[in-house]
């Protein structure tokens, strides 16, 4: 059999599921929340920013807090500095004495620790996290209030893009995360969502009493309070309008470092304590399909790229080999005019292509939904081109460090 | 029905659908394929008689299809590339690129006899090569050795080169490799009649040619 054949169940997986979130995205759930308009009520929230060393960042994520489009006297910023080496203590030192923010200086304890200390430390009704490398646009808070309608949401998340991404690597987080935007706007229509990320996800302050404080979670605590609040019955909600940008990593080390981190986390929550939310039908969406299709496509994401790795070499070894001892100028060289009888097109690429189609499509209706300006086309293309060679990598390495137990550092 | 069950059964339908497409426009473009090799055996089918009219009209001066005779192995060889791409798309037991097969190698023998024919009438030398290759999977010089071969083919016109699967079940072809004495030796070539077997390397190969046949490139293609 060929190694391409191994491939094909996860292809086919794939495709389902990005044809699900097509058809999700079309359903009545999903068209109102898009057709959801700003609200009038206003009542009291407070964002915390947890800052470990973010002296470069930390006061324009301030800054773009103060210009949210909400009342000031029912807006309150916490600035938690979880015992920063840097200057960070001193670029919130600016803010001391601002009417609506409040400084916070503890022990360094990670980051729900710093969390913990900003939820403590207010009575608003809806808490909000803003991570100290992210910024919102004005009316983003008004997009997400309103999410809070409906009794039962606990927790509301934002639609985040790469802010101001210079190189190639960032501009194909962009794509990747204006995908999310789709995605977790479309999941949220069925409450399938298992993660609450750190730029700009408020939550329910009666919730958070009931269920607890954020946790160490595997260095996922964001994730982990996402999942326990789905185990408890609640729903997470998505405003697809509220618009937060987060700073990427600019290299692949880094990258690897942080996706890695990311999914070490899941599985260790998914295969640890929330393992009972997995085939889970009291769990709709979230438990039937969300959380088994997200663990297929760890396996699925290594296995392709092994066999399309395998493939490659075998057929460039082949191909070396036949052309040994033939001149470069005959072997590199293309004769004749291009034709399409030699069109190099297999049932393999031609549905890795439908995917890759269908994924594009994604990207671009998160662009549409959200309005996030700028333009995707550098993008997508690197999308196209660099995510298939990444992403396998941070999932072999989170995988690997499951199986072996190894526990890496946050930075 | 619920939300969630109604919309992964569209979702599945919709899969299906796609993944049937894909499967339909490989099945089309392959079915093209075929259509095209057939469009170019046709025409060559009609060059073979052509030719052999015209030698045979000719009769007292029959150098004057010499020319025909070039271009007709120039297009039989862009069928032999295009039949050995779509025999590794399709696979080498698809009986359409079996029976394409057959209709070339009877092409390639009739083509060759012509050659000789001219080059009896005309006096001249012209440089052939036949070359017996099998991808039944006991011959494992074969692809380097096609490879090596359609390069000198490619940068020397002048020489004509012949390929024929050992293994194809084809009278015609039985009885060619009977007369022209070709074991089961594989890669075996004939270079102006004489027998050759095995394959090492280009240069190896070079050295079974007559002396000056590759001192002069041209880069013109077949």
């Amino acid at each position: 059999m060929s190694p391409e054949a191994f491939a094909y169940p996860f292809l086919f997986i794939a495709i389902f599921f990005e044809s699900f979130i097509l058809v999700t995205f079309l359903s009545k759930p999903a068209r109102a929340a898009r057709a959801r308009t700003p609200n009038t009520e206003t009542p009291a929230v407070a964002v915390i920013v947890p800052c470990y060393n973010e002296a470069a960042t930390v006061a324009g994520t301030c800054e773009s807090l103060l210009a949210l489009d909400y009342p000031k006297e029912k807006l309150e910023v916490i600035l938690v500095d979880d015992g920063s080496t840097d200057g960070t203590t001193k670029a919130m030192a600016r803010f001391r004495g601002h009417p609506q923010i409040r400084v916070i200086r503890k022990e360094n304890g990670g980051k729900h620790t710093a969390l913990n200390a900003g939820i403590a430390a207010t009575s608003a009704e809806i808490i909000g996290c803003l991570d100290a490398d992210s910024f919102v646009e004005p009316d983003a808070l008004r997009e997400i209030v309103p999410c809070f309608a409906n009794s039962r949401v606990a927790a509301v998340t934002a639609a985040m893009s790469v802010h101001r991404p210079k190189n190639l690597l960032q501009h194909m987080q962009n794509a990747e995360y204006t995908f999310g935007i789709t995605l977790r706007h479309t999941l949220a229509s069925i409450n399938g969502l298992y993660v609450t990320p750190g730029p700009f996800s408020f939550y329910r302050h009666t919730t958070l009493k009931e269920i607890g404080d954020f946790r160490y979670g595997h260095q996922t605590e964001d994730m982990e309070m996402a999942l326990r609040i789905q185990r408890a019955g609640y729903e997470i909600e998505n405003a697809p309008r509220a618009r937060a940008y987060t700073k990427s990593p600019n290299t692949i080390a880094k990258l690897l470092k942080q996706r890695t981190r990311w999914t070490t986390g899941f599985l260790r929550n998914i295969l640890g304590e929330y393992r009972c939310l997995v085939g889970n039908r009291a769990h709709g969406a979230l438990g039937m399909l969300v959380l088994p299709t997200a663990l297929i496509a760890i396996g699925g994401g290594i296995l392709t790229f092994s066999a399309t790795l395998f493939n490659f070499a075998r057929h460039a070894m082949a191909a070396a080999e036949v052309r040994a001892g033939v001149p470069l100028s005959y072997t590199l060289l293309m004769r004749g005019p291009f034709d399409w009888f030699y069109l190099p097109v297999s049932f393999f690429l031609l549905l890795g292509a439908t995917m890759l189609v269908a994924s594009f499509s994604l990207i671009v209706t998160g662009k549409r939904i959200s309005k996030t300006p700028g333009n995707l086309v550098l993008g997508i293309v690197s999308y196209a081109f660099l995510y298939g060679l990444v992403a396998p990598l941070w999932l072999l390495r989170a995988t690997t460090d499951v199986a072996l137990g190894k526990r890496r550092q946050w930075r | 029905m619920s939300l969630l069950a109604r919309n992964a059964l569209i979702a599945l339908v919709i899969t299906i659908v796609l993944i049937g497409t894909v499967a339909y426009a490989l099945s089309y473009l392959n079915n093209a394929r075929i259509a095209e090799l057939a469009a170019i055996e046709d025409q060559l089918s009609i060059d073979t008689l052509s030719l052999d009219t015209q030698f045979s009209l000719l009769e007292a001066a029959p150098c004057d299809s010499a020319a025909s005779s070039t271009a007709f192995t120039g297009t039989l060889a862009d069928l032999g590339d295009r039949l050995s791409y779509a025999e590794s798309q399709l696979g080498t037991d698809n009986p359409q690129v079996v029976r394409l097969k057959q209709h070339y190698s009877l092409l390639e023998i009739r083509d060759y006899l012509i050659t000789k024919k001219l080059a009896a009438a005309c006096k001249t030398k012209p440089i052939t090569a036949l070359y017996f290759y099998s991808n039944a999977g006991d011959c494992a010089d074969c692809d380097r050795a096609g490879y090596a071969l359609s390069y000198l083919r490619d940068t020397y016109p002048n020489l004509r080169v012949y390929s024929f699967d050992y293994n194809l079940d084809l009278g015609a072809l039985e009885t060619f490799i009977a007369l022209e004495g070709v074991r089961r030796s594989l890669p075996a070539f004939v270079i102006n009649e004489k027998p050759f077997y095995g394959f090492t390397s280009l240069e190896e190969l070079e050295k079974q040619f007559p002396k000056g046949v590759f001192a002069t490139t041209t880069g013109s293609t077949l």
